[in-house]
């Protein structure tokens, strides 16, 4: 007769290759393939026991091994992510990089597309009401001089500019 | 024809001086803007110290024979009585023609205070 206590049959459950020997087989079990290694339990080891010691304990080696097992595996599925992710930067970097070095190195011969490409130049341009070139090289904005705090530059700017319309005229 | 740029920097100095809430700024833009010989940079000068609707800024438009609402220029004066008519809050120009229209010495300048303050009181 099988020893049937809970610790006996916790004792068969993690330390398997010990009893492997003396645990009986029974090779219609379904299951047998599967749940512990083979092992067939010959109780039913779910029954509620009315004594709170005898509950299976997971401390000590096997919960601490469980533990590290689950940690390392997460670590490793965290550094597939990460490894993906950087490749995928790096995929992104090179595809960039190619595509400026392919534009630089393409003269633009074909008619219609310097057309196009003069049509948003002056697109902008007309929008703009100016040109961006002059966008740019324009030092004064109105927002700088409703800044200003020095009202004797402001007055200079004001009629140095006067002065050039009125000179131009 | 005058460059562009030049356009640029005096529209952008003007609307700038209009914006600056400095009180000198008003003397800048009465000194030099209002008393140029274009047209267009006496229309924008008026035009910015009416926005500005501050007492001292609306008086020089207002009170000033050749200036503002007073200009020879009918385009000047079109547009400064435009600018006054556009205004959310109209009492410190109503106050300035009132007082135009009853003190002034001279009488066109009287005479053009009326004529805006009817406009003023109808829009």
């Amino acid at each position: 007769m099988a020893n049937l206590s809970i610790p006996s049959i916790r004792e068969r459950l993690f330390n398997t290759s010990k009893h492997e020997t003396t645990t009986q087989r029974n090779s219609s079990n379904p299951f047998a393939a599967s749940s512990f290694k083979g092992n067939v339990l010959t109780a039913d080891v779910f029954e509620s026991s009315a004594k709170k010691n005898d509950q299976p304990s997971f401390t000590g080696k096997l919960k601490a091994s469980a533990l590290v097992g689950s940690i390392s595996g997460i670590g490793e599925k965290f550094q597939n992510m990460i490894n993906s992710v950087v490749s995928f930067g790096h995929r992104m970097k090179d595809s960039v990089v190619n595509s400026w070095n392919k534009l630089n190195g393409i003269e633009i011969s074909f008619t219609p597309a310097k057309e196009k490409a003069v049509s948003i130049y002056n697109s902008v341009k007309d929008a703009l009401g100016t040109s961006v070139t002059d966008l740019i090289s324009s030092g004064v904005s109105a927002k700088s001089v409703a800044k200003m705090d020095d009202m004797t530059a402001a007055r200079q700017l004001m009629a140095d500019s006067v002065a050039a319309w009125e000179a131009a005229v | 024809m005058v460059d562009k740029k030049i356009v640029k920097n005096v529209t952008s100095i003007i609307e700038g001086l209009g914006k600056n809430e400095n009180p000198e700024t008003i003397s800048i833009l009465e000194d030099v803007g209002t008393n140029s010989k274009i047209d267009a940079i006496r229309e924008m000068t008026s035009r910015a110290l009416v926005k500005k609707n501050m007492h001292d800024s609306l008086k020089v438009v207002i009170t000033n024979k050749g200036k503002g609402i007073n200009d020879m220029s009918t385009v000047v004066a079109m547009s400064t009585i435009n600018e006054l008519l556009s205004l959310d809050d109209k009492s410190e120009a109503m106050k300035i023609l009132e007082d135009t229209v009853e003190m002034h010495s001279d009488e066109e300048v009287r005479d053009n205070a009326r004529s805006v303050k009817a406009l003023m009181a109808l829009s």
